[in-house]
């Protein structure tokens, strides 16, 4: 059946966020193959909450692959407040998505999970092997919940159904296209929309928490371009983490004194120490990543950042914020 | 307040745990609570109109969530996904349609079976998610794992109780007898039955060295009944006897033989597994809360059951 010339249609779900564009971006610079019609569905497409919208999605599209990206997130003070939410919906969004793919006979389909849906209590770095092994953080363990049950579910349908459901865990993903909102945001783009306020208004750049804790970052194009090889190279069901390495963790503080640089902001850094931190460490094992693919090179982070922040200035009105 | 109309709805009403809640209310009357119990002919619980429409008939004010797709070891293995899907189908529209109808308290069921595999022993409610469950039936203990993630979530953001019950081995009326899907107890009940009835030995699997705690179902209708009137917290409660009650599967096949009368010689097959030696459950925290709760004493509960299959043979599950 397999034929090179047989058109793949592969349908990107929440293809406008910010890794459906890291995906777009590596897609149209180099990953795309004959063959392939890339779809990046957006919620204007469907309502994937609605198990009628996603069918009617699926059926307008036609998909033989998919990458499931769609869900509810928001930053640490989002899923604080509406954990349930935050649970229901999500666990809506893929169970949807996944019977749907199943009931139309699509044998690959790539999810999105992340590093905060880890055991709270762990030993680092974590590995692909830990996701069950406790219970989440605390402060979004809805969101946490609600992806770890991909893996239940990519389980439970290659054992019954001989599919090749698998999924991913990004670290803390920036690019283009992110959400800078200063509320709903994660840290990356908060501290670029910060410094693009605070240099306007000529005021110190105020970081909420105590600037200690360490991340992993990674590019949205970086990911895009691994994302792509999962779908056409990884067989496993178990999850892949696609990070960085542990020798390049940052610091919040860090991170803060980068993105002033590549912005050229020079009024200073305030700590706001009244703001939750969140979680100190999420160290990541890429141990994984780098067997399959040892020659892999990530964008410097300081050139990530600076594209990320040219893209901010120049899109500031369409920006999400 | 003690006069307020309680409207008690049961879903899963019909099987082992809400007969023993049936028998316990029916010992024990509240002249201001009315019982419900639902059965699968009532309602299709993966359909969330037809839940809704079961809440609108009835308007119930609390809840006792006992329906779930269930079954033995070979079932759960063949059907993870369709364990899981389903059961979590169920659960969330058990609570979503509760929390729409202003349903304060929910009293759900979990298992001593979703615990994580790799763990120490005893066992209690603060363990539950600290670790895979085995892999047999990870489908229906994520499943019913949700519930406990769920009941946090809504009382967090609804200012409900939703809570959650861990009993241990049940055994008693109305169980499912059938040798294949059916638990160890009603399996031993099934089985001396016939033995006295075709005058055979018995055929005990293992050693019967392994050790359970076994909770009768009229036990457990109490104590569901005591969590549904008094019982507040968000964390689940084991619903056991203790550690000390433990008996090994020969007592238990000890006393279901006394239960029948039945005289015949016990054979035990070693070449079949026994599996854990132990798997304890710590009941502290309901000792906490009922120093006093006198359990029946298991001969007699043993007794009372093997009466029962008797005199209902034709119709019990089997």
């Amino acid at each position: 059946m397999e034929n090179g010339y047989q058109e793949k249609v592969i349908l990107v779900t929440g293809g406008s966020g910010l890794v459906g564009n890291g995906i777009k971006y590596a897609v149209e610079n180099g990953e795309q193959r004959k063959g392939e019609k890339w779809i990046y569905a957006t919620s204007k497409d469907g309502d994937l909450t609605d198990l009628e919208s996603t069918r009617a999605m699926f059926a307008m599209f036609q998909p033989t692959h998919v990458i499931h990206l769609a869900a509810k997130v928001g930053g640490l003070f989002g899923n604080l407040k509406a954990n349930l939410e935050f649970l229901r919906k999500n666990i809506i969004i893929n169970d949807n998505v996944l019977r749907t793919a199943h009931e139309n006979n699509v044998q690959h389909v790539v999810s999105c999970l992340s590093t905060c849906i880890f055991p709270d209590k762990t030993t680092y770095p974590i590995n692909e092997t830990m996701v069950h092994n406790g219970p989440p953080h605390d402060s979004n363990y809805g969101y946490s919940y609600a992806k770890r049950m991909i893996d239940i579910m990519n389980r439970g349908y290659n054992q019954e159904h001989g599919r090749n459901y698998t999924s991913v865990i990004p670290t803390n993903v920036f690019g283009p296209e992110d959400n800078f909102n200063l509320e709903e945001g994660h840290v990356l783009p908060g501290l670029i929309h910060k410094v693009y306020q605070a240099k306007k208004e000529g005021k110190p750049l105020t970081v909420w928490g105590t600037g200690k804790p360490l991340r992993q970052f990674i590019y949205s194009r970086d990911l895009g371009r691994l994302i792509v090889w999962v779908l056409r190279e990884y067989k496993e069901t178990e999850p892949i983490i696609l990070s960085v390495g542990e020798e390049d963790e940052t610091s919040i503080k860090e991170a803060a004194e980068k993105v002033a640089e590549a912005m050229d902001f020079k009024n200073g850094l305030i700590f706001d120490t009244t703001k939750s931190d969140g979680q100190y460490k999420k160290t990541a094992d890429n141990a994984k990543l780098r067997r399959y693919l040892p020659d892999f090179k990530f964008t410097p982070i300081g050139e990530a950042l600076k594209e990320t922040c040219d893209w901010f200035v120049a899109n500031y009105e369409t920006a999400r914020k | 307040m003690a006069c307020t109309k309680k409207v008690i709805l049961l879903t899963g009403g019909t099987g082992l745990v809400g007969q023993g809640i049936k028998s316990a209310a029916e010992q024990n009357p509240q002249p201001n609570e009315e019982f419900i119990f639902l059965s699968s002919k009532d309602a299709d619980l993966t359909s969330r109109e037809a839940t809704k429409s079961i809440f609108e008939k009835h308007r119930p004010t609390h809840v006792i969530h006992l329906a779930a797709k269930v079954g033995g070891l070979y079932g759960n293995m063949r059907a993870n996904l369709q364990f899981f899907r389903i059961n979590m189908s169920i659960n969330d529209n058990v609570l979503s349609v509760s929390q729409e109808y202003g349903v304060k308290k929910v009293v759900s069921c979990l298992s001593t079976c979703i615990f994580p595999d790799k763990t120490s022993y005893p066992i209690d409610e603060t363990m539950i998610h600290n670790g895979a469950p085995h892999t047999s039936n990870y489908g229906y203990s994520y499943a019913k794992r949700m519930i406990d993630v769920l009941n946090k979530g809504y009382n967090q953001q609804h200012g409900t109780n939703y809570t959650a019950v861990v009993p241990t081995n049940v055994f008693g009326p109305h169980d499912n007898f059938n040798l294949e899907e059916g638990h160890v107890m009603p399996g031993l009940i099934h089985k001396v039955y016939k033995c006295k009835e075709n005058n055979t030995p018995l055929t005990v699997w293992g050693t019967g060295s392994a050790r359970r705690q076994f909770i009768y179902s009229l036990d457990l209708g109490r104590l569901f009944l005591w969590v549904l009137r008094e019982y507040q917290e968000t964390e689940p409660i084991i619903l056991s006897v203790g550690e000390e009650d433990e008996i090994s599967i020969k007592t238990a096949a000890e006393l279901v033989a006394k239960g029948f009368d039945y005289e015949g010689e016990f054979v035990y097959d070693t070449t079949r597994s026994d599996g854990q030696y132990k798997k304890t459950a710590s009941n502290s925290k309901l000792r906490k809360y009922l120093p006093e709760f006198k359990f029946t004493p298991i001969d007699e509960a043993i007794r009372a059951t093997c009466q029962w299959f008797s005199e209902h043979y034709k119709k019990a599950r089997i």
